[in-house]
């Protein structure tokens, strides 16, 4: 077994006693006190994750922006400065390296942060790409640390440590600026649904930043509770919802692909793509979906799989994702799960299956 | 901290507990087991009258983010199943010896020379 990478925060994480495992190379904090706990701090008041494994990148030049958009499905050049952007990163074949955000700190300047076990495979794919634009990238994900603030009182708590920038600062803000505690790069951005804030910075900001979250009584949580939350809210996760092997239509992301962009990487193939698969969420009175189990109709035939599913701490029930086949969708939309030796009844929902309250 | 382990009882290495009474053996997971798996959110357990032999696995409880198989340390019929746990399942993190899940009335002496004394499990738990 090769040696698991640590993030700059895992001797506080080995002190506050969390249960750690392995995740994408890194020996990474699953949970600190209780799931459930850390959940409803999310959801209720306000936690902190360390997702300095993630990978970032930098694009900087004259042509940054047109670099990034012609990579990128969503639209990237229309965006304004300091705003990030979400999109799937995809082949010419239209299936999925990646997903990841995109910042546009300034007009020739943007930050990419990436899926932790994507980064190799990510960096490559916008190297082979770069030697045609204008501009430079460079790979800085051992250089910044990572942490995510969620919950409904993260702005006061930010506001509290004095890292918070000047003026109005919306969901999908993002800036680089001078704090008391150095220069960072702040992000209202997240992957649990609520308001919230992703924080990039060095060693030193990063550990002194932390430090200050403990002193005020910001409960730290692990994947294990990051992983509930996306799913309560129906984020994808790559390597789950997204994979190399299908598109971002497949998988209820037709919304990051704009296919009236002039140019962009997959856009031909996708123009005229009919997706095989549809991306549904279901739910179950009794009993959790969990990955792998099938999916049937009204007739028990298997129409697809749950691609992820746990036990939504916030409704009470177990929820899944799953990717029909959609030649297979049933008109009725009657739903069942195969959970081990039984078949029980799912509640196939057009909506999240929590509305988390992110501005 | 060190989990409890009830004197009276006998128990496995998948972290059961079984309590012998006669020709019936109950049996529930154990307070290593409990907070190992973090919170409890489903318990699934087997219909009454399942015929049971040793090592099968009964059913299953799950945490939030695991699922774990239950296997029965003995040969036997389920005769009673604990539906309290299926409305509660947090009372396994909460009282893990009071949280039966079945009651299996043995068909044959099979697994119980194998079950651990308290002692042997305390060891087991610490490797």
């Amino acid at each position: 077994m090769t040696d698991l990478l640590k993030t700059g925060l895992h001797a506080e994480h080995l002190a506050l006693n969390a249960k750690m495992a392995p995740f994408a190379g890194f020996d990474m904090p699953l949970q600190y006190s209780s799931v459930k706990e850390e959940i409803i701090a999310v959801r209720e008041n306000v936690g902190v994750f360390d997702v300095s494994h993630m990978g970032e990148f930098f694009v900087e030049g004259e042509e940054a922006v047109k670099f990034i958009d012609y990579m990128l499905t969503n639209d990237f050049a229309g965006a304004e400065v300091a705003k990030a952007v979400y999109s799937p990163l995809c082949r010419e074949n239209g299936t999925i390296i990646d997903d990841l955000i995109a910042y546009k700190l300034e007009n020739n300047k943007v930050l990419i942060c990436v899926n932790a076990a994507n980064i190799e495979k990510d960096y490559s794919w916008f190297e082979k790409h770069v030697t045609d634009f204008n501009c430079t990238l460079s790979n800085h994900s051992n250089n910044y640390q990572l942490l995510a603030l969620q919950g409904p009182k993260s702005e006061a708590i930010l506001k509290e440590c004095g890292v918070y920038p000047e003026g109005d600062f919306v969901y999908y803000s993002a800036k680089e600026f001078q704090s008391p505690l150095g220069t960072v790069i702040l992000a209202r951005t997240g992957y649990t649904g609520e308001d919230g804030f992703e924080i990039f910075g060095n060693l030193e900001l990063i550990q002194a930043l932390w430090k200050k979250f403990m002193e005020l009584g910001v409960t730290p949580c692990g994947l294990a509770a990051r992983d509930v939350l996306r799913l309560e809210v129906a984020y994808p996760l790559y390597g789950h919802e997204l994979s190399d092997d299908w598109t971002p239509l497949d998988a209820a992301l037709a919304w990051t692909v704009k296919k009236d962009k002039e140019v962009f990487i997959g856009k031909e193939f996708l123009e005229d793509y009919k997706p095989k698969y549809r991306l549904i969420k279901l739910s179950l009175e009794k009993g959790i979906p969990r990955e792998g189990f099938e999916v049937l109709d009204s007739n028990h035939e298997i129409i697809g799989k749950i691609t992820s599913g746990t036990m939504s701490v916030t409704l009470g029930k177990g929820v899944g994702l799953a990717l029909i086949e959609k030649a297979k969708f049933p008109k009725d939309k009657v739903f069942k799960i195969q959970v081990r030796k039984n078949i029980i009844d799912a509640e196939f929902h057009t909506k999240a299956f929590v509305s988390g309250g992110h501005k | 901290m060190a989990s409890q382990i009830p004197n009276n009882l006998k128990y496995t290495k998948d972290h059961e507990w079984a309590l012998i009474e006669g020709d019936v053996v109950t049996v529930g997971i154990t307070d290593f087991a409990q907070s190992q798996l973090g919170d409890v959110v489903f318990v699934e357990l087997p219909e009454v009258g399942t015929a049971l032999g040793k090592g099968d696995s009964f059913g299953v409880v799950e945490s939030i983010k695991s699922v774990s198989d239950l296997y029965s340390p003995v040969a036997g019929e389920v005769i009673e199943k604990n539906d309290d746990l299926e409305a509660s399942p947090e009372n396994c993190n909460e009282s893990p010896y009071e949280s039966w899940m079945i009651k299996v009335k043995l068909t044959g002496q099979e697994g119980i020379d194998e079950l651990l004394s308290p002692e042997d499990y305390a060891g087991a738990c610490e490797e």
